[in-house]
């Protein structure tokens, strides 16, 4: 089917990773091939309204990163079926029957949104005004959304929900919360300015650029207040308010406020699409759940397996700029791989 | 007939004598020392039970049932029930009609306790004797009988699944003396009768191989040695059988008794608790039907264990044992002779002596019972269903529809039922909870009490005193609703495996009730190990030094048995089972309240209460 | 001794380094969960207990690590496990407070 003369790198998965990855690789001269499940490319961030620190528009710099790769053979609704060793690389085998032998494939299955039902205490699913953070994305974007009140007067919102949590299955940090948390809450006062917000944390993680300037936005010029303690009991009020429960740790006294939103930081987890690659492939998984690198230092794209690399969150939680940075390492990695072997 | 040997004795009886004296002297200082130990109040209620026609016949048909048909074994496993009957019911047969024997042919003997033992050693047969063939006869066939069941025993050392057993208990030293002991008592009565059959008479199978040994062996010389290995291996046997499992025979006969009188354990290693102890045969059942024994791990702090450690009285085994059980009741609900092992880990727990006491003065009873006030339905969640919200709105939602002038006892927070205490073995300190809990519910002025989660439940109807009021569990609730016609169901195409939970099924006994509701609404599939086999999910908080990774695998072995129903989702009736499942389930885990309030439309409009 | 006019009250600082920490020492070899907790709160929060007896087992942990007395709290506890559901580093909350009970003196 492709009867170009470029070699062919197999991209599994159309989020930012696989599609910066494709850029690159486009520009070193090679044919990815990017394999995309759902029915467009962007993966989260194609559903997000504004980045941080610069509050960029997310769809803008899909649609950009969208046009970059216009080159590239994509396939969207397509799952790996297969991955076989060949005698040189590999045979993947596609759900729309298409097969694909290649030298270099790059995983960039990323993460999945940790699925706040699970989280029962939390009442998501069951209480009206509970929502998650990719909820209220949607909301940013456009997307109706019955649970948000016209004008709410409070509004929480929960770090850490999924993130740092046993019960959970999951006990790294997402590293994103804290500050989409911040974000967020920035944002919604934007919107309603008269509403009074609470972030219930158990630690602020804001390690990036410009991050505490956020912070200090958040406090300084909206307002938000900041609580340390995990909420770990939500009930619904007479009259349809919700009301949390937490400690407030720094007064050491337990906590209750009424709420008309309550918007809960779900996490990342490992994408049980990543659990399946891994186990057609052979690769090896960390004991976090996620991939597992050849080293965590100097070869986080790296797999187990000759020819197979990793890009963005499938390896473990991460930005949006370590994703982009780590998928161009990515190309790289392959272009030295591919150009070794000829 | 006549009577062989003019003296009545001879010295190869003399081990059988020994050890029987020994274990018959054993026995009389273990039922005086159980019934010191019983509390006096115990004590008179179990010698009036004994005397009491009623609780007598009762006895007596369970002594039959139990231990010598061992009915509940068959209902297990057939082979492992015939293996069992076999040998007990023909044994005893071969006692009864020993002394029939002696009664019949040599009533001057029977103050010789030795010789319907030893009958065809002392008789020596004449042509009068013809009458004697049908016993003849009888004994030979209960022989075989028992012979056909030490058989399968041995079968069952080397494949005990044929007999539906994965795994069974390791026999200590001593067991296995007396299970070799017991394995050579049988074929040697038979050579032992097969080499005097032509003096003293026999049937079918001893006659046979009576001619036979007389093809090879001339002489008589060799009937001896085979009488005496015969009662000594019996011998051995006695006197092992105080302490090896074997003194599960004479400890059920007491037991049973005990247990009929309606006695409970009170402590957990005398007076009631021994004798369970005592009765534990070893068997080993609770070993396979142990949550905690997934992947071959915990496997010596099963029952088993623990009553052998209680025998052994090493009290750091006994201590870990308890401590780590999920009181899931299973054990209990699979064996043969009701050996209570979650109620023998609560008493153990109870001898400790906490430094700290508790002190639930600061309780705002009055002001809990007056936000309690005005309603005759008092519906109380329990602590573990504020963290499944779920349960609660759904309720909320179902006493709405159906018109019910309810309140919510800890919506905003209560007490503890006490249960969680009480598991811990602090059953002053659970007591006490429960009071202030009486307090709040009788000063409220309903009349009848909700309760969602079956922990509570059980407490509730088992330890609480609260007169004038109807404990009733939301199951039992909803159904009265629909049947009064202020609910009206519609079905769902759904189809729900149900999960048991351990105090609503073992714990309550409340197995049809939840199905016949979950039934109106939806289709229901069944687990493989369903009711009172229902696998604990372990989230139980019945274990108190579990860690939490442990109990995954618990969780995930429960869950697979429920996935093997091939059920849309998973439903259940605990707010705790919810949460354990949820953490790792597949599809999703509902509360019937949940199931039931998607698929209710409500009929009335008045606000009521029934 | 010199009457100054005024008294030199004790310092109302935790001396970190003097304080004795045996008891949660001793805690931690019974149940060593009691070293991962990282106050984030959650039991305090949803402690049946807690709205009467101040109860917080975040604060007892804590309370133990600075050598304070913290019997008053422990002794609301009714052991419902509600605190051990919450627990994001999955502690076995309730041995730790019953071994607490039994060790404390």
């Amino acid at each position: 089917m492709f009867l170009t003369m470029k070699e062919n790198v197999v991209i599994i998965g159309g989020g930012i990773a696989g599609m910066e990855a494709a850029r690159q690789l486009l520009l070193l001269g090679y044919n990815p091939i990017v394999v995309e499940q759902k029915e467009q490319l962007g993966g989260h961030v194609g559903k997000w309204h504004r980045l941080f620190p610069d509050m960029s528009s997310a769809q803008d710099l899909v649609r950009r990163m969208e046009e970059d790769i216009s080159e590239a053979n994509i396939f969207l609704e397509t799952k790996v079926n297969s991955i076989n060793r060949l005698r040189e690389g590999y045979q993947v085998m596609l759900s729309n029957g298409v097969n694909i032998a290649c030298r270099a494939i790059l995983i960039a299955s990323g993460f999945k949104l940790f699925d706040a039902t699970r989280k029962e205490e939390y009442g998501y699913g069951v209480y009206d005004h509970v929502i998650t953070n990719a909820d209220l994305e949607a909301w940013f974007n456009g997307n109706a959304d019955p649970r948000i009140p016209h004008a709410p007067e409070s509004v929480g919102f929960v770090h850490c929900v999924g993130s740092r949590d046993l019960k959970a299955g999951n006990s790294q940090c997402s590293k994103v919360c804290c500050m989409t948390a911040v974000k967020q809450a920035i944002e919604i006062k934007e919107r309603f300015p008269s509403a009074r917000v609470w972030c219930f944390y158990m630690d602020l993680r804001l390690f990036g650029k410009k991050y505490e300037d956020f912070y200090i936005g958040a406090q300084q010029d909206y307002a938000v207040q900041f609580v340390r303690g995990r909420i770990s009991e939500v009930s619904e009020a007479l009259g349809g308010q919700i009301q949390v429960k937490a400690e407030d740790t720094l007064t050491g006294k337990p906590l209750r406020v009424r709420l008309d939103l309550l918007v809960l930081m779900s996490g990342m987890s490992c994408n049980p699409e990543m659990t399946r690659l891994a186990r057609m492939a052979r690769l090896d998984i960390d004991s976090d759940g996620f991939l597992k690198s050849l080293d965590n230092i100097r070869s986080i794209n790296e797999s187990n397996r000759p020819g197979i690399f990793f890009a963005g969150a499938c390896t473990g939680t991460k930005t949006v700029p370590e994703t982009l940075a780590e998928a161009r390492a990515a190309a790289l990695d392959i272009h030295r791989y591919l150009q070794k072997g000829l | 007939m006549i009577d062989r040997i003019s003296s009545g004795f001879h010295p190869f009886v003399l081990p059988f004598l020994a050890g029987m004296i020994f274990v018959l002297g054993y026995c009389l200082y273990g039922i005086i020392k159980i019934l010191v130990q019983l509390p006096a109040e115990d004590r008179k209620r179990f010698f009036i039970s004994l005397v009491t026609p009623k609780t007598f016949l009762k006895n007596i048909r369970d002594i039959f049932c139990d231990c010598l048909l061992h009915v509940k074994l068959w209902k297990r496993n057939r082979l492992l029930g015939y293996m069992h009957s076999s040998i007990a019911f023909g044994w005893f047969m071969l006692i009864v009609l020993g002394h029939i024997e002696v009664i019949l042919f040599l009533p001057h003997r029977i103050h010789l306790f030795y010789y319907p033992i030893f009958f065809n050693f002392f008789v020596a047969e004449t042509d009068s004797t013809i009458q004697g063939s049908l016993l003849f006869f009888l004994m030979d066939f209960f022989l075989l009988i028992i012979l056909s069941g030490i058989a399968l025993a041995m079968i069952k050392r080397v494949r005990s699944r044929l007999f539906g057993m994965r795994r069974t208990a390791r026999p200590s030293l001593l067991n296995q003396i007396g299970l070799y002991a017991l394995w050579a008592i049988f074929p040697l009565r038979l050579l032992a009768e097969s080499f005097t059959a032509h003096i003293s008479g026999g049937s079918f199978l001893t006659e046979p191989a009576n001619w036979v040994f007389r093809q090879f062996l001339g002489n008589n010389l060799n009937m001896l040695p085979t009488w005496w290995a015969y009662s000594i291996s019996l011998g051995v046997f006695m006197f092992v059988l105080p302490f090896s499992r074997y003194m599960h025979i004479p400890a059920e006969m007491m037991l049973i008794p005990l247990r009929n009188a309606g006695i409970k354990i009170r402590n957990a290693r005398k007076g009631f608790a021994r004798v369970e102890v005592w009765s534990c045969p070893n068997c080993g059942v609770c070993i396979d039907a142990c949550p905690m024994s997934v992947d071959k791990a915990n496997i010596k702090d099963c029952t088993v264990y623990l009553t052998r450690q209680i025998r052994r009285g090493n009290e750091r085994r006994i201590e870990e044992i308890s401590d780590k059980c999920l009181l899931c009741g299973k054990c209990e609900a699979v064996c043969q002779v009701g050996v209570e092992g979650p109620a023998l880990r609560i008493m153990t727990r109870a001898e400790r002596k906490y430094a700290l006491p508790q002190d639930y003065s600061s309780i705002p009873v009055e002001s809990l019972t007056e936000a309690a006030k005005g309603s005759k339905v008092l519906y109380y969640g329990g602590c573990m269903s504020q963290l499944v919200p779920s349960i609660g709105r759904s309720m909320e939602s179902i006493f709405r529809k159906a018109g019910v002038d309810y309140k919510w006892m800890d919506r905003d927070g209560g007490i503890c039922c006490g249960r969680p205490m009480f598991l811990s073995g602090r059953i002053k300190e659970a007591e006490e909870i429960v009071r202030k809990n009486e307090s709040v519910i009788l000063g409220s002025g309903a009349g009848t009490l909700v309760v969602s989660c079956p922990i509570c439940y059980k407490m509730f109807k088992e330890k609480y005193t609260l007169p004038g009021i109807r404990i009733v569990h939301y199951i039992n609730y909803i159904e009265e609703l629909i049947d009064a016609g202020r609910l009206q169901v519609t079905r769902s195409d759904l189809c729900y495996v149900y999960h048991d939970p351990c105090e609503l099924g073992r714990g309550a006994g409340m197995y049809e009730e939840p199905r016949r509701l979950i039934g109106r609404i939806a289709g229901i599939a069944e687990a493989p190990k369903n009711r009172s086999e229902s696998i604990c999910c372990g989230g139980s908080l019945g274990s108190l030094t579990l860690s939490f990774a442990k109990r995954e695998k618990m969780t995930r072995n429960a869950l697979d048995n429920l996935y093997a129903a091939k059920a849309d989702a998973l439903v259940t009736a605990c707010p705790l089972c919810q949460t354990t499942f949820s953490r790792y389930a597949d599809r999703p885990v509902r509360d019937i309240a949940e199931i039931v309030d998607m698929q209710t439309v409500g009929t009335i409009t008045k606000t009521d209460s029934i | 001794m010199t009457d100054f006019g005024f008294k030199l009250s004790k310092s109302s600082a935790i001396e970190l380094d003097k304080v004795d920490t045996s008891l949660y020492e001793r805690l931690c070899q019974a149940e060593p969960g009691a070293r991962i907790c990282m106050n984030c709160g959650s039991c305090g929060a949803t402690c049946t207990a807690g709205p009467y007896s101040g109860m917080s087992l975040r604060k007892v942990i804590l309370g133990l690590q600075r050598g304070q007395d913290v019997r008053s709290m422990l002794s609301g506890c009714m052991l419902c496990g509600k605190c051990s559901m919450v627990c994001p580093r999955g502690i076995n909350t309730r041995h730790l407070i019953l071994t607490l009970c039994r060790i404390y003196d």
